[in-house]
C-alpha cells in the first residue's frame, strides 16, 4: 500500500476525511459531557422527538408506497389516454421541495385561504373555514412529504417493473393466473428490492426533513437539533440529537444498500424483451386516468398554481425581492459545487479504475455515505468542527480561520460536496461502467498514455454522464434548505432561504415568488434530465 | 543473451491461483514467424498474452523481444512503450469512436513508414465494408473482432498478439479470413502470436504451435509434429484424434519396428520413443492410421459411424473391448452398417509410432 500511495490515495483520502468530518464529530459528541439542556431534554421532550419522528416515517412511507407502486404499475402495464404524459409528468413533482408544498397546504386550506375564496366567488358568503379541513401538524407533513417524495418509489419501481422477465409473467399466464395474481404473486415480489430502496430513500429524505417540520411545527429529531443550537446555542446537544438520529439513518442505509444490491438481479445481461401492455377497457382507463390525474395535479399542479395565484395577487414583492442576486447566488453556488463535485469525482473514479485497488474501493464506498447524512446534522457538525478546530490553532498562536469555513461560501461548498459527492460519483461511475477495461488497455497498446486515453476516450464517452451529474447536482443545490440556511453567509439568499425566511415570519404570499422560481428552475432542469432519470438502465 | 528476435525463459504467468502457466520456454527465431498457443479455455493463455503486451507482470523468468528485456519479475516495461498489439476477444473498440476512426487510432503509434496499407485495403481484406461510419454498439461481436485486427495492424507493431481472433466469426467467413489474414502477416512480415483453443485454426495459421495443458506448455512444435507425434498422453488425448491400445515391442532394432497386438496382430512404423523388447506400451492409433481393406481377413466389428462430409470415421471394436477410429473416403464404393464387420489391411503399417 505504501508503494502504491500515490495521487489517487491522496485524493481519496482526502475526500474519505473531509466526508468523515461530520460523522466522526457526531460519533464523538456523544460520548462528550452532557449538558443540562440536554438532560432536560432526555427526561422531557426526547421521547416526542423520537415518536414524532417515527409517526412521520410511518404515515409517509405509506402514501409513498401507495402511490408509487400504483402509479408505476399503471405506466408500466397498461395503455390508457395520457399514459406517455404521466409517464414522465410524475417525476416533475421532484421539482417541489415538502416544505414549498406544505406552504401550498396551508395556503390553500387555512382560515380565509384559497379554498375560502374561491368557494366564496363561486357561491357567496359564508362561514366556510368551519367545513375547510385543515392540513396542518402532523398530518400536514405527511401529505406535504408524501406527494413530494413518492417519485423515489415511482421511478425505482418502473424500472424494476421494466426488467421484469416477460417469461415470468408468461409462465404465470400459462399456470393460470389472472391479472390480478400474477400483480400480486409475480411482479410486485420481483420488484420488492427497488420497492425497499425506493422507500429506504424516501425514508432518509424523511427523516431528514427541516423545512416542512420546522414549518408545521412538529418536534421531530431534525428540529430539535436545530433549536438545540440556534435557540438554546447548545451544539452539544444538538450533536448528541444527531447520533440518534445517525443511528437510524444508518439501518435505513444498510437496508437501501441491501436491496439494491439485491435488485441487479432482476435485470438482464443481455436483450430485454420490452413488456406488452395491456389496452384498458373505457371503465377501467377512467379509473387510471382519474387516479393518476389526481396524483399529477395534487403532486404538482395544486402547489404550483397556488404559489402562481398568490404571486400575481401580490405583485409588490417582485419589487421587494432582489430576484436578480438571488438567481446569481444559486448560479455562483452551483458552478462552484458542480466544479468541484465533479472534478474529484473523476479523479476518485479514474484512481479506482487505473489502480484496481481494493483499499481505494472501501475508501470511495465510505465517501459516498455522505448523502445519508441528514442536511441539517451535516451543517451543525462542520461548525461543531471548524470551531473545535480554530480554537486549537488559537491556542497555538495561530489566528482564527472560523469565518474561512463558517458562513462562507466556502464551507457552503463544502458541506455540498460532503452532501452530494455520492449523487456526482455515482453519476460519473455508471458512465464508467460502461467502458470496458480493455478499452484503456487497447489504448495503451497503441500508444496512449494514460492521461491521453483519459482525454481522447474516456472525457468525450462520459460527456453525457458529467452533464446529467451537472443537472442533478442543480437540482439538488437549488432545493437545498436546511445546509445553506445554517452555513450561508451573512444576508446571502437563496430561493430557498428566502421562502423559508418568510414563511416562517407567517408571510406566505411572499414566500410564493420564490419558491415559484425555486419549482421553475428545478422542473425545467428535471425536464432536461428526465430521459435519464426515466431510463429504465 | 539471446539472438532469438523473441524469447520468452523460464516465465511463470500468474492470473490468479489456478489460472497460471509455470515456467515457459518459447523463442521465435526470427522475424514474421507465426505461432500459435493451443490449450482449453481457462488455462492461461490469454494471461500469456497479457503478460507479453505488459497489462500484467511477470511473476518470474523474462521475456525478450529483439533482444532487450521487456518483462521480468523486477521490469515491466509499460504497454504504451513496448509496440505490441493485442486484438482482444471480447469488444474492445472506442465506443465514442466510428469504425474508420477506430482503425485509424492504430495509426497513431505507427514508427515505420514501411507499412504500405491504409485502413481501407485492411477494411476490404477483412470484409468490413459499410460499416466505416457505424458505431461500435452498431455493430455484430464477428465485425467488432475483424475492426479490433485492423486498428492493431493498422499501428503496424513489433509483435502482433491476437486472442481467439476468429471466435465469433461465422464459420463459412472464416476461412476465408484465415487465409487472407495469414497471407496478409506474412507479406508484411509480421511476427504473430494467436491464442487459439481450435486446433485446426491452429494449425493452418501457425508456423509452430505450444500446447498448454495443466499449467504448464507441454510442447511446442511444428503442427505436423504436434499431430503426428505427440510428446505426451496428455496432448494426444486434448488434440483427440486418436486412441491408446496397448501393444507389445518386439523389434526395436532395425529399420522398421514392429509392434504385437492380440487381435490387429503386427504393427509396424518407426518408433517415436525408445522401448526394450518385450515391454507392453500404449500406442497411439489415429483414424488415418488404420486402412479399410474389405478383403482382408482382419475384421473388426462396427459399433459406431460419423460422417464428416468428405469421409465417415468408423469405430471398430475388438474383442477386449478397445474401441478403434478409422478413416474411409466417403466416396468409398458402399457403407457399413453398425454390428457389420469391417476389415482392416494387415499387416498394419504406420508412419510414427507414438508409444509411451
Amino acid at each position: 500500500m505504501i508503494k502504491n500511495f500515490n495521487i489517487w490515495y491522496i485524493s481519496s483520502l482526502f475526500i474519505t476525511l473531509v466526508v468523515a468530518i461530520p460523522i466522526i464529530t457526531v460519533f464523538f459528541s456523544f460520548f462528550d459531557i452532557t449538558s443540562e439542556y440536554y438532560t432536560l431534554l432526555k427526561n422531557t421532550f426526547l421521547v416526542n422527538y423520537i415518536s414524532n419522528s417515527l409517526i412521520l416515517l410511518s404515515g409517509v412511507l405509506l402514501l409513498t408506497a401507495l402511490f408509487g407502486i400504483t402509479s408505476a404499475y399503471l405506466v408500466s402495464f397498461f395503455i390508457f389516454p395520457g399514459v406517455n404524459f404521466f409517464k414522465w409528468a410524475f417525476i416533475l413533482s421532484f421539482a417541489v421541495p415538502a416544505y414549498i408544498y406544505a406552504y401550498s397546504l396551508t395556503a390553500f386550506f387555512e382560515n380565509y385561504g384559497t379554498a375560502f375564496t374561491i368557494l366564496t366567488n363561486i357561491f357567496g358568503e359564508y362561514e366556510y373555514n368551519k367545513y375547510i379541513p385543515k392540513f396542518d401538524g402532523m398530518m400536514g407533513s405527511i401529505i406535504s412529504m408524501s406527494f413530494s417524495l413518492f417519485a423515489y418509489v415511482y421511478v425505482l419501481t418502473r424500472a424494476s417493473f421494466y426488467y421484469q422477465s416477460q417469461n415470468l409473467i408468461e409462465v404465470g399466464k400459462n399456470l393460470g393466473f389472472s391479472s390480478k395474481e400474477s400483480f400480486f404473486k409475480i411482479i410486485l415480489p420481483s420488484a420488492r428490492p427497488s420497492i425497499i430502496a425506493g422507500l429506504s430513500l424516501v425514508a432518509m429524505e424523511c427523516l431528514s426533513d427541516f423545512g416542512t417540520v420546522s414549518f408545521f411545527s412538529i418536534s421531530t429529531l431534525t428540529t430539535g437539533i436545530y433549536n438545540a443550537w440556534i435557540s438554546f446555542d447548545d451544539l452539544n446537544t444538538a450533536n448528541q440529537l444527531s447520533f440518534i438520529l445517525l443511528a437510524f439513518i444508518l439501518i435505513l442505509f444498510l437496508i437501501e444498500n441491501y436491496s439494491r444490491g439485491a435488485a441487479k438481479y432482476h435485470q438482464p445481461s443481455r436483450g430485454l424483451k420490452a413488456i406488452p401492455k395491456i389496452a384498458l377497457s373505457k371503465k377501467k382507463s377512467f379509473f387510471a386516468i382519474i387516479f393518476c390525474t389526481l396524483l399529477f395535479f395534487f403532486s404538482f399542479i395544486f402547489p404550483v398554481s397556488q404559489m402562481l395565484y398568490w404571486t400575481l395577487k401580490f405583485p409588490k414583492y417582485f419589487q421587494d425581492i432582489d430576484l436578480l442576486s438571488l438567481n446569481l447566488n444559486t448560479i455562483t453556488l452551483v458552478l462552484i459545487s458542480t466544479t468541484i463535485l465533479i472534478f474529484f469525482s473523476f479523479l476518485t473514479n479514474y484512481g479506482n479504475r487505473i489502480s484496481k485497488s481494493k483499499f481505494l474501493n472501501y475508501l470511495s464506498t465510505f465517501s459516498i455515505s455522505g448523502y445519508a447524512i441528514p442536511g441539517v446534522i451535516l451543517a451543525v457538525a462542520l461548525i461543531t468542527f471548524f470551531a473545535e478546530l480554530s480554537n486549537l490553532f488559537s491556542h497555538l498562536g495561530f489566528s482564527s480561520f472560523k469565518s474561512l469555513f463558517i458562513g462562507s461560501i466556502f464551507g457552503l461548498s463544502i458541506a455540498y460536496f460532503v452532501r452530494f459527492f455520492s449523487l456526482s460519483f455515482n453519476g460519473i461511475k455508471s458512465g464508467y461502467l460502461k467502458i470496458n477495461h480493455s478499452i484503456d488497455e487497447s489504448a495503451y497498446l497503441l500508444g496512449y498514455s494514460k492521461f491521453k486515453t483519459f482525454s481522447k476516450i474516456h472525457l468525450p464517452y462520459l460527456k453525457n454522464s458529467i452533464f446529467l451529474v451537472g443537472v442533478l447536482i442543480t437540482i439538488e443545490i437549488i432545493k437545498e434548505l436546511p445546509i445553506t440556511l445554517i452555513l450561508r453567509p451573512f444576508n446571502f439568499e437563496t430561493f430557498a432561504t428566502k421562502a423559508y425566511a418568510y414563511a416562517s415570519q407567517d408571510l406566505l404570499e411572499a414566500a410564493a415568488l420564490p419558491s415559484l422560481f425555486l419549482i421553475g428552475w428545478a422542473s425545467i432542469f428535471i425536464l432536461i434530465s428526465s430521459k435519464y432519470i426515466l431510463s429504465e438502465k | 543473451m539471446s539472438k532469438n528476435f523473441f524469447d520468452i525463459q523460464n516465465a511463470t504467468f500468474t492470473a490468479s491461483e489456478n489460472n497460471k502457466v509455470n515456467n515457459v520456454n518459447l523463442s521465435i527465431e526470427k522475424e514474421g514467424e507465426i505461432i500459435s498457443l493451443l490449450g482449453p479455455s481457462g488455462i492461461g493463455k490469454t494471461t500469456i498474452l497479457r503478460t507479453i503486451a505488459g497489462l500484467q507482470k511477470l511473476q518470474s523468468g523474462k521475456i525478450l523481444l529483439n533482444d532487450k528485456i521487456i518483462s521480468s519479475k523486477e521490469y515491466n516495461l509499460e504497454p504504451e512503450k513496448r509496440n505490441i498489439a493485442l486484438s482482444f476477444q471480447d469488444n474492445c473498440l472506442f465506443p465514442n469512436y466510428n469504425i474508420l476512426d477506430n482503425i485509424n487510432f492504430g495509426a497513431k503509434r505507427r514508427k515505420s513508414a514501411k507499412f504500405k496499407y491504409v485502413a481501407d485495403d485492411l477494411i476490404k481484406i477483412l470484409h468490413l465494408e459499410g460499416l466505416k461510419k457505424k458505431f461500435p454498439h452498431q455493430i455484430s461481436a464477428g465485425e467488432a473482432q475483424r475492426v479490433s485486427i485492423a486498428r492493431s495492424l493498422m499501428s503496424n507493431p513489433d509483435l502482433l498478439l491476437l486472442d481467439e481472433p476468429f471466435a465469433n466469426i461465422d464459420q463459412s467467413l472464416k476461412e476465408d479470413l484465415q487465409s487472407k489474414i495469414k497471407k496478409l502477416l506474412k507479406e508484411i512480415n509480421l511476427t504473430t502470436i494467436i491464442v487459439t483453443h481450435d486446433s485446426y485454426e491452429a494449425f493452418y495459421m501457425a508456423d509452430k504451435c505450444g500446447i498448454i495443458l495443466g499449467q504448464s506448455l507441454k510442447q511446442y512444435d511444428i503442427p505436423y509434429n504436434i499431430h503426428h507425434e505427440p510428446n505426451s498422453i496428455e496432448v494426444a488425448k486434448f488434440l483427440n484424434r486418436g486412441v491408446f491400445i496397448n501393444a507389445k515391442v518386439i523389434d526395436n532394432d532395425c529399420a522398421v519396428h514392429q509392434l504385437k497386438h492380440e487381435e490387429l496382430g503386427l504393427i509396424e512404423g518407426k518408433l517415436t520413443n525408445q522401448f526394450k523388447v518385450g515391454s507392453i506400451v500404449k500406442l497411439l492409433i489415429q483414424p488415418e492410421d488404420l486402412d479399410h481393406d474389405d478383403k482382408s481377413k482382419l475384421k473388426l466389428k462396427v459399433v459406431d459411424r460419423k460422417f464428416r462430409g468428405t469421409n465417415f470415421i468408423y469405430t471398430l471394436q475388438t474383442n477386449s473391448n478397445e474401441r478403434i477410429p478409422v478413416f474411409v473416403h466417403s466416396h468409398h464404393i458402399h457403407q457399413h452398417k453398425l454390428n457389420e464387420s469391417f476389415g482392416i489391411k494387415s499387416p498394419i503399417y504406420i508412419d510414427h509410432l507414438v508409444c509411451f
